[in-house]
């Protein structure tokens, strides 16, 4: 069953300068259960649309268009009331800070039993007891609960902030960019811990990343975002095996293979585009080694394959591109156009 | 345990500070050009019986044995003889001392209670236009002088409306038996209310600027959006969360505002004929009346220090993160 839906969504931003389209049309669902994760350079779009899913994008930022459905029931009709007893009890988040999204002020029970107490009429005492059990599923000492958040280091605090999110058995988790703040070891603990939990865990959840390896140890399914757009979506270990939109393939040059041969890293040359101005064709067709005549003047089609989609005009070539890109020169500057 | 050793170390710097105020206080009016002896002893004395009334007043002694014998007295709860009404000078100020603490603590407790709500009303709905004119009003509350407030108050509510009197503490010709009684009737506060909110007015922008800054700076934080993602209703947020971290630069600015209020009690005090101790302190000053200025200028600054200790102890308890060092 599709859990959320969204449909031809796009959101704009009002700045000084003129309208900002930062999500663009976009299509994509998930399944109860799924665990899909949604990667991107900075600036693409990807915290823009897991916030409006939630309803916090910020005040200048709205849905231009397009429908999200949750339980098939579209979240952008629910009045403010609504929307926020959906909030944490059905879809609840873990921050892209962590370290800052603990009120300094107040112990983490409180902050723990104030988000139960929001939603269900339960005791003080009741919902202290689920914080410890909560506080033992994430491997915190049930101790330190009456604790201040000064007194944690990053990855408690991180572990806190995992905890609170699965405080009320939500039906999905949007955890955006969970390890991006802490140093490499206490990253691999966070995410092995997330990884443990979700063998448990019944309801579904967005990873949001910029970094391609978590996708391959957490995912089931990936999306990759570019420029406001989903430019490939389809099955990990497929995407990853072979994927089929350039941009896809030089993420993957970039990122270390944990199994396989080492090679050298290779980065994207150039910067994302920007999107006050509108783009005609391809989005990536700047950056792109293979991008041909067309690209600039059409946007490419969806082309669908068996569990997902890409977007690029060369979909029938994409055996002979994935050979090419593998190889460093392909992505040296002087070979992309401009 | 570690909260009541932060307030122990409090203390001691509390005291610390009274000690240095003493000092400085002694020796600034003994600085002060003009003596004593020329103010208040008729030069028409012959210098026997001059020198008799400095003797019995112990300024022939050397400045350092007369600092000496303050100190102890003071040690004792002395304060000293006021040369102009030769009694105790403890005994002089206490009463005025008490009127203007009541209506300064009085219009401290309004400005603050203005300054916080207003100032996080007023962020809570930045950038429209009721955040726009509330900052103006503030600000031209601020600007004007705080005996022309009064005087317009007075023509306002005294003059042409009738309803609360023009001035004084209470009405000519009432007696009372004690102290508590004094205070304690809606006479007083009938004349409390004007001077109240007269100073009130002028003391409630600083907090309420602080608190708006600060609140706006809060609401950007991510523990903010995160108490939006938990659901919670606006009004816990913009209270629980919001105006509750905000509030803290606020008490710092508190102690503060306290001094000035206390200091600038003079003229309110002459605006309302109130009987506080700033027309008492001048003339103390002008006729060289060492006790007496200085135990009132020590008062004062007790009541500073205290206000001082006060905020520190609400910052400790507002913010677990300071207690620790």
């Amino acid at each position: 069953m599709k859990l959320l839906e969204l449909n031809n969504v796009s959101i704009d931003y009002k700045t000084i300068e003129g309208n900002i389209r930062a999500v663009d049309k976009i299509c994509l669902s998930i399944e109860d259960g799924e665990i899909l994760g949604l990667v991107g350079e900075s600036g693409c779009g990807k915290t823009t649309l897991i916030k409006s899913i939630i309803g916090l994008l910020p005040q200048n930022g709205t849905v231009a268009e397009g429908e999200i459905f949750f339980e098939n029931e579209n979240l952008l009709k629910l009045t403010k009331d609504e929307m926020r007893k959906k909030r944490w009890k059905d879809i609840s988040m873990i921050t892209q800070s962590a370290m800052n999204s603990l009120n300094p002020v107040y112990k983490i029970s409180w902050q723990i039993v104030e988000a139960i107490q929001a939603h269900k009429e339960i005791s003080k005492e009741d919902a202290y007891k689920r914080a410890e059990e909560l506080f033992e599923l994430v491997g915190l000492e049930k101790g330190r609960l009456n604790d201040y958040p000064h007194q944690y280091s990053g990855g408690m605090k991180q572990r806190a902030i995992i905890a609170m999110a699965l405080a009320l058995n939500p039906k999905i988790i949007i955890a955006d960019e969970p390890t991006t703040a802490l140093d490499v070891i206490v990253q691999s603990q966070i995410l092995e811990r997330i990884n443990k939990l979700l063998e448990n865990y019944q309801g579904s959840m967005i990873l949001v990343t910029h970094d391609m390896s978590v996708i391959a140890q957490t995912c089931t399914k990936v999306a990759v975002m570019y420029g406001g757009k989903i430019v490939e979506y389809g099955e990990v270990n497929q995407v990853f095996k072979e994927p089929n939109h350039p941009y896809t393939m030089g993420l993957k040059n970039a990122f270390p293979s944990l199994v396989g041969e080492k090679n050298d890293l290779i980065s994207i040359p150039g910067i994302p585009p920007n999107l006050l101005n509108e783009i005609k064709g391809c989005r990536f067709k700047d950056r792109c080694p293979f991008s041909i005549e067309k690209c600039s003047q059409e946007n490419p089609k969806k082309t669908n394959i068996e569990e997902g989609f890409f977007y690029c005009h060369r979909e029938e070539e994409r055996e002979k591109l994935r050979v090419l890109a593998s190889k460093q020169e392909t992505w040296l500057q002087e070979n992309i156009k401009e | 345990m570690r909260l009541l050793k932060y307030i122990t170390k409090r203390i001691l710097v509390m005291l610390l500070t009274l000690f240095v105020l003493v000092t400085i206080l002694f020796f600034l009016f003994r600085v002060v050009p003009g003596d004593p002896v020329s103010m208040f002893i008729d030069s028409g004395l012959d210098r026997e019986s001059q020198e008799l009334l400095l003797k019995h007043y112990g300024l022939d002694k050397p400045i350092g044995q007369q600092y000496i014998i303050y100190i102890k007295n003071l040690l004792k709860g002395d304060f000293g003889n006021s040369f102009q009404y030769g009694k105790s000078a403890l005994e002089v100020i206490a009463e005025r001392f008490c009127n203007t603490m009541i209506l300064m603590v009085t219009s401290l407790i309004i400005a603050f209670f203005i300054g916080i709500t207003a100032g996080a009303a007023l962020a809570w709905k930045r950038n429209t236009k009721f955040d726009m004119i509330g900052t103006i009003i503030a600000l031209i509350v601020r600007c004007a002088p705080i005996f022309w407030t009064g005087m317009i108050l007075l023509s306002i509510f005294a003059f042409k409306l009738k309803i609360l009197p023009l001035g004084g503490m209470n009405t000519p010709g009432m007696r009372f038996d004690n102290l508590l009684e004094k205070y304690l009737n809606f006479d007083f506060l009938k004349h409390l209310i004007l001077p109240a909110v007269t100073a009130a007015l002028y003391s409630a922008a600083t907090p309420l600027l602080v608190m708006r800054t600060s609140m706006l700076e809060v609401i950007k934080e991510d523990y903010i959006e995160l108490a939006r993602a938990k659901g919670l209703k606006e009004k816990r947020i913009m209270r629980k969360h919001a105006m509750r971290t905000a509030l803290l630069p606020v008490v710092t600015i508190f102690a503060v505002q306290a001094g000035f209020a206390i200091g600038g009690s003079v003229l309110i005090e002459t605006v309302f004929r109130w009987p506080g101790m700033g027309r008492e302190i001048v003339l103390a000053v002008s006729f060289r009346d060492y006790p007496l200025a200085q135990t009132a200028f020590l008062l004062i600054g007790v009541m500073t220090a205290l206000f001082n200790l006060i905020a520190d102890i609400l910052y400790a308890y507002l913010d677990p993160r300071v207690a620790l060092d």
